[in-house]
């Protein structure tokens, strides 16, 4: 089966891409996917991590995935990257160091992650951000890591990249699952089929509404990044099955997506520019805590 | 007066990182026995670099179904945190009481259906 990649930004637009290749391709079982690149004039780094989430579903039903005419510059920034290491392309030097490069992570690697997050955050090319700021920022992407591996039963384990837009003061992160998606554990937490996506996203955002059915309290990770967000004039954008959640401090929007994404991918954008403290609450006491 | 404990994070986990729930159950398994005991407790992040909610949730949210809070008030404190992680803290521990003051009931004999409908 042979499919063209449009243009993908991180963007409803860019997702609904993503997601059209998993829909058209669902049905194929050890077949080959050839991914052709030729009217892909932008492909912003960040975004391999969901492509990289459709493209575990195919090697689930084991078939081959072949990328092709993928222009210079494109092919530039993903061997940068290191996403097109996994299909047999050499890595390029990232001579302005930034990109976050694409990695899999196991479930249960949150280690790893931080480790990953400190030898690839530190200077180089990603702008010194206040000390308030970077912690604020690893706490968002450490909420959003171990929420994928506690709710997306992916087996095929996390996709993560980063890119840093120096022009734009932004960083950009994605986190992408390929699992079964917040539409279903919302489902079966409220006992209701009939949720749609994007109503079990607003479910979930919604502070204390958690899908745990242990003892443990939750559902406080995305309000807490919300709240960050909205502070650091940042976005963030959910994507999980049929469903495209922005947040941005203009506003937010929900929109149902073309096709199925087959998983979640959460993206965060921060502002690097932003000199806000973040101690929001130094009045507060140790001991008014409990 | 039985004698003021210190449970230190950092070493009970053996590790900066407070970033997942079965490190959080560590720390809560230390607590309830003491609490049990009337001890006061002080909880110290010292050397503790990244706080997530996840983590709190485990080790110290859901503390507030085994005790109430005017015991856990009385017996509890903490040291080591940073102005925004205290405020996280509070906001976990304000979400624990709204959790167990009205828990879900959980079916586990509800099936899911196979449905891709939107």
């Amino acid at each position: 089966m042979q499919l063209k990649i449009n243009t993908v930004r991180s963007d409803y637009a860019g997702f609904n891409g993503i997601a059209a290749v998993a829909a058209k391709s669902k049905e194929i079982v050890l077949d080959t996917l050839e991914l052709d690149f030729s009217v892909c004039n932008f492909f912003e780094a960040n975004m391999a991590a969901p492509l990289y989430a459709v493209l575990a579903r195919n090697y689930d039903r084991l078939n081959d995935v072949v990328l092709k005419n993928i222009r210079p510059e494109i092919l530039e920034i993903l061997r940068k990257n290191h996403f097109l290491t996994r299909f047999g392309y050499t890595e390029a030097h990232d001579r302005n160091q930034t990109t976050l490069p694409f990695k899999i992570f196991k479930t249960g690697a949150g280690e790893q992650f931080a480790d990953y997050l400190d030898r690839y955050m530190q200077g180089k090319g990603i702008p010194p951000m206040t000390e308030g700021l970077k912690k604020k920022f690893h706490q968002s992407l450490f909420e959003i890591f171990q929420n994928a591996a506690l709710h997306s039963k992916s087996e095929s384990g996390i996709f993560v990249c980063g890119q840093f837009y120096p022009n734009k003061q932004r960083v950009d992160f994605t986190i992408a699952d390929a699992g079964i998606g917040i539409r279903q554990n919302v489902r079966k937490y409220l006992r209701d089929n009939k949720i749609s996506s994007c109503d079990a996203i607003k479910w979930a955002l919604q502070e204390g509404h958690t899908t745990k059915t242990g003892r443990q309290p939750g559902g406080l990770g995305l309000k807490l990044i919300k709240d960050f967000i909205e502070l650091n004039k940042g976005r963030i954008q959910i994507i999980s099955r049929h469903g495209f959640y922005q947040f941005a401090y203009q506003g937010d929007e929900i929109r149902k997506m073309h096709h199925d994404f087959p998983g979640t991918c959460v993206n965060i954008e921060i502002n690097t520019a932003d000199a806000y403290q973040y101690c929001l609450r130094s009045e507060l006491q140790a001991k008014d805590i409990f | 007066m039985k004698e003021q404990v210190t449970i230190r994070v950092a070493d009970i986990i053996g590790s900066p990182l407070c970033i997942s729930a079965e490190d959080g159950q560590k720390v809560y398994e230390k607590l309830v026995p003491l609490l049990k005991q009337g001890r006061k407790v002080t909880i110290s992040f010292e050397r503790v670099t990244t706080i997530i909610s996840l983590f709190l949730n485990a080790a110290i949210g859901q503390l507030y179904d085994d005790f109430d809070e005017g015991r856990l008030n009385d017996l509890l404190s903490v040291t080591g945190l940073t102005d925004d992680d205290l405020d996280m803290l509070k906001r976990v521990v304000d979400n624990a009481k709204r959790y167990y003051a009205n828990p879900q009931s959980f079916d586990q004999a509800w099936v899911l259906e196979g449905s891709d409908e939107e």
